[in-house]
Order: structure tokens, then sequence, then C-alpha cells
């Protein structure tokens, strides 16, 4: 009997998933529409309004990333492994660069805690992993700038209940105008992709 | 004998539909009392598999109803900047509110959706869903929180997975408009049969156990990895599915939202 159910339930799920009531405008694959490629200045993320908090206390805006190109990750600032690694990797990309390229380019880390990262945490974050260029930013913000950069981004993110945070750990790299240019796995002990990105936006 | 004892307490609780419909504010929320859901995916290795499984959500205010055409006609009027002409392509895809339109853009065929003011707002993205919440002073809703609210504290529950199964398996027709169907145990309406709903944190981290060993992903920062809390609830696995295969530019035919408030 109850494999009945089941089954009435996995066939139901079987016509759902191929006849969804759960259709999005994506399924359209040959829509014309999506063949047109946006124009750079209304895809950038620059669009987004919302104030952060910097490491030294001061406000500012994404837009403040402009004029020139910019690597950005989310992290988190207390967790042991993946973020580290994030910002190592960020390193290993900025000492790709020339001493010029390197002034040229912002190096952005946004925290993904609203909670746990006060600018305190962030110049102590900043000083642990011997961040002291000043092409780098460190950001904090509120719940809700900090979902809607990591939905800009396609960052996945959720708190578990130790209060820690499991998210994608990605290398976003902008250009001058804030449009995402190149996505780096930032596990990846190969940065040569990113940082052949970053020097053509350079250019 | 246990479906008659499920719609005899499905009678029993009408009356606290009543009462909790008492709870509601000038802008039509419904107060949601503290509680607790076991979200669908979850922590694998948690020490009290039973416990953890639970997530606590505390008290909140949650829209009656989604937002209808009209509500959100009146939210784009007085912000030009969410009018289909203004938008950024960064917080919409193409097809942002389609059903508003007279034509359907490029290939010029017509539209056969007629807007009706008294149905959910559709074809909305996360970015538009979630400004229209904050210009009314709320927020959409944790995936946690919508997820408890339609659990409505398991009153009848085999009938309205039944009824969500049967809603997911017909194909996309326009929403008809809002409160057609009765409220649940809390006095909220139309969480299944009209529209699929964005939450604030869709693009929570749901991923199934074995991704922390596919290839080029390694992306926990957190302990553990996640697993299904409860196979058999196929209902929840597409609503989790879903949101998991959404983007925040992303609109749908049947895609729609309400807001939430906290309690404070």
């Amino acid at each position: 009997m109850k494999t009945t159910l089941k089954h009435k339930l996995l066939l139901s799920l079987i016509l759902a998933c191929s006849y969804p009531a759960f259709a999005d405008n994506h399924e359209h694959h040959h829509h014309p529409q999506q063949a047109a490629v946006a124009a750079p200045s209304t895809d950038s993320v620059f669009n987004i309004t919302d104030n952060w908090t910097a490491a030294n206390g001061s406000s500012f805006q994404l837009s403040a990333l402009g004029g020139k190109p910019t690597v950005i990750a989310m992290v988190y600032t207390s967790c042991q492994y993946v973020c580290p690694l994030t910002v190592q990797n960020i390193k290993r990309i900025e000492r790709s660069l020339s001493v010029a390229q390197a002034a040229n380019t912002n190096f952005a880390l946004f925290s993904l805690d609203p909670e746990r990262a006060p600018p305190a945490k962030l110049a102590e974050f900043a000083k642990l992993h011997n961040i002291t260029n000043p092409s780098w930013t460190l950001a904090q913000g509120n719940a809700g700038p900090i979902r809607k950069l990591a939905v800009t981004l396609g960052v996945k993110y959720k708190k578990v209940e130790s209060g820690d945070y499991e998210h994608d750990a990605t290398i976003f790299i902008l250009d001058k105008d804030g449009v995402v240019k190149y996505q780096a796995d930032a596990m990846s002990k190969n940065m040569n992709g990113a940082s052949d990105a970053l020097k053509a936006l350079l250019k | 004998m246990s479906s008659n004892k499920l719609k005899l307490i499905s009678l029993l609780a009408l009356p606290a539909a009543l009462i909790y419909g008492a709870a509601v504010s000038a802008e039509e929320m419904v107060m949601i009392p503290q509680g607790s859901v076991t979200p669908f995916f979850l922590k694998k290795d948690s020490v009290d598999s039973n416990a953890a499984s639970k997530v606590k959500v505390d008290a909140f205010w949650i829209d009656a109803a989604p937002v209808t055409n009209r509500e959100f006609q009146a939210f784009v009027s007085q912000h030009p900047d969410w009018h289909p002409t203004n938008i950024k392509k960064i917080f919409s895809d193409a097809h942002y509110l389609d059903h508003w339109k007279n034509t359907q853009g490029a290939d010029g065929t017509a539209s056969l959706d007629t807007p009706n003011p008294d149905a959910p707002v559709v074809n909305v993205s996360w970015f538009a869903a979630a400004s229209y919440c904050e210009a009314q002073d709320k927020r959409l809703p944790s995936t946690d929180e919508w997820e408890y609210t339609l659990n409505d504290n398991e009153r009848d529950k085999e009938n309205l997975q039944k009824q969500i199964i049967s809603w997911y398996s017909v194909p996309n027709r326009a929403p008809l408009a809002v409160k057609g169907q009765p409220a649940n145990g809390f006095g909220v309406f139309d969480l299944a049969g009209l529209i699929w709903e964005w939450t604030a944190d869709f693009n929570s981290y749901m991923a199934p156990p074995d991704s922390r060993n596919s290839g080029d992903k390694t992306q926990f920062c957190g302990s553990g990895s996640l697993s299904a809390s409860n196979l058999d609830d196929y209902a929840a696995f597409m609503r989790y599915s879903y949101r998991e295969s959404l983007k925040g530019s992303f609109t749908g035919k049947n895609l729609g939202f309400r807001c939430a408030k906290d309690a404070k």
C-alpha cells in the first residue's frame, strides 16, 4: 500500500519534472532574447547601491571600486580553511602582476557574516593574513546587502548551527565598470586563468 | 481510520485558524508564533540527529497573501527604477513583468495572459521582490520561515502534501486571484496552489552530501555536509531543488513572492 503511494508520488514527480508547474522563463533555451549580450554598463554590480563598512571604519558603495579592475571574493572571517586559502590565492594573483599593475587593481574581500565581522575584526583578519597593501579593501555589511551581493555574484551560502557558514569559494574578476569578467575556483592551486584575465583587463 | 482522524484534526484546527487569523495587521500580515522546522537538506553529522535536524524559527509577521499585480503596480509607479523599461539587466532577465506587456516582445506574438489585478504578481526577479519588500519596510521571508508557515504545525500534513504534489504535476496556468482557497491554520493564504515564491535566502547552500568530493567544487567552510531529512517528502524536495535552480535575475510565469517582517 505504501509502495503504491510512493510510486504515485514518484510518478507525479517525474511528470512534474518534465511538465513542471514551476517552469521559469529559463526553460526557453531558444528564446531569441537570450542570445543578446547585455551592454556592460547595465550589467555592472555597481548598480547595487548598498553601503558597506571598510576595515578602517569608513563607509563606501561598490561603485567606489570603479575605475580599476577588481579581484573580489566573499569570505567568512572566522573560518579556518577555505577563506585563508581564498586569500592566499588572491595574493597569488597579486604576485603575478607587476608593481604598476598591482597598483592599478583593487582587491576586495566581503564578509558573509553580518554578526561576527565588525571593522575591528576585519582589521585583525587583515593583520593575520598580512594584508597591508592599500589596494585591498575588507568590507562588512548588513545581512540584506550581503545577501544581495551574494545573489548578484551567484555565491551560495548558508549559516549552520555552529554559527559557521557553508559557502561557495569563488574569486571573481570585475572590470573597471563592475562587470564580472572571470570566475575562478578559490580552492584551485592554479590561478593562471584568473591572472591572465586580470592582465587582459589591465592592458 | 487514520484518514478519519486527520479529518477530525483538521476540523479541530479550524478554530485555531480563526484565532491566528485575528492577529492580522493593517497591511494584512499574520503573526506566526515561534517554533521549529525541519529543513529538507540537513547536516548529516549532527550529534543528536533529531534535535539538531530542527531549526528554530523566531516569531515573525508574514503577508497573509502573495503580493498582487495591483500592489506591485503601485510600487512600480512609485519606484520607476523597477519599471520594465528601466530595470537594470543585472536585476532581471528579459521576461520581467512579461504578463503586463501587450506583446511578447521580439517574436511579436500577443500575450494570452490578462493581468488580473488581484492575482499574485509573477515574472518578478528576486531583486524586484526584495526591493518591493524593502519599500514596504519589510523583507522577504527566509526559506525556513516560509517552510515553517507552509508546514502549519503539521496540521493535515498528508492532505497538504497530496494537494501540493497534484498541483506540482499540472502545467503552468496564469494564476488566479489570491485568497480563493481557505487559509491555513496560521491564517495564511495561497502557500501552495497558485504560485511558487521567492525566499530571501533561496541561494542558501543546499548541496547533496557527495558534493564535497565532486571535482573542482570544494565549497565548505563550516563543518559537515548536507543530506535530505525526509526522502518521502517529494514536495519539499521539489521546492528545495527549484530554489536551488534559480538565480536572482530569473523570472517565472508562476514565480511570485510575499513579504515578511521581524516580530520584534
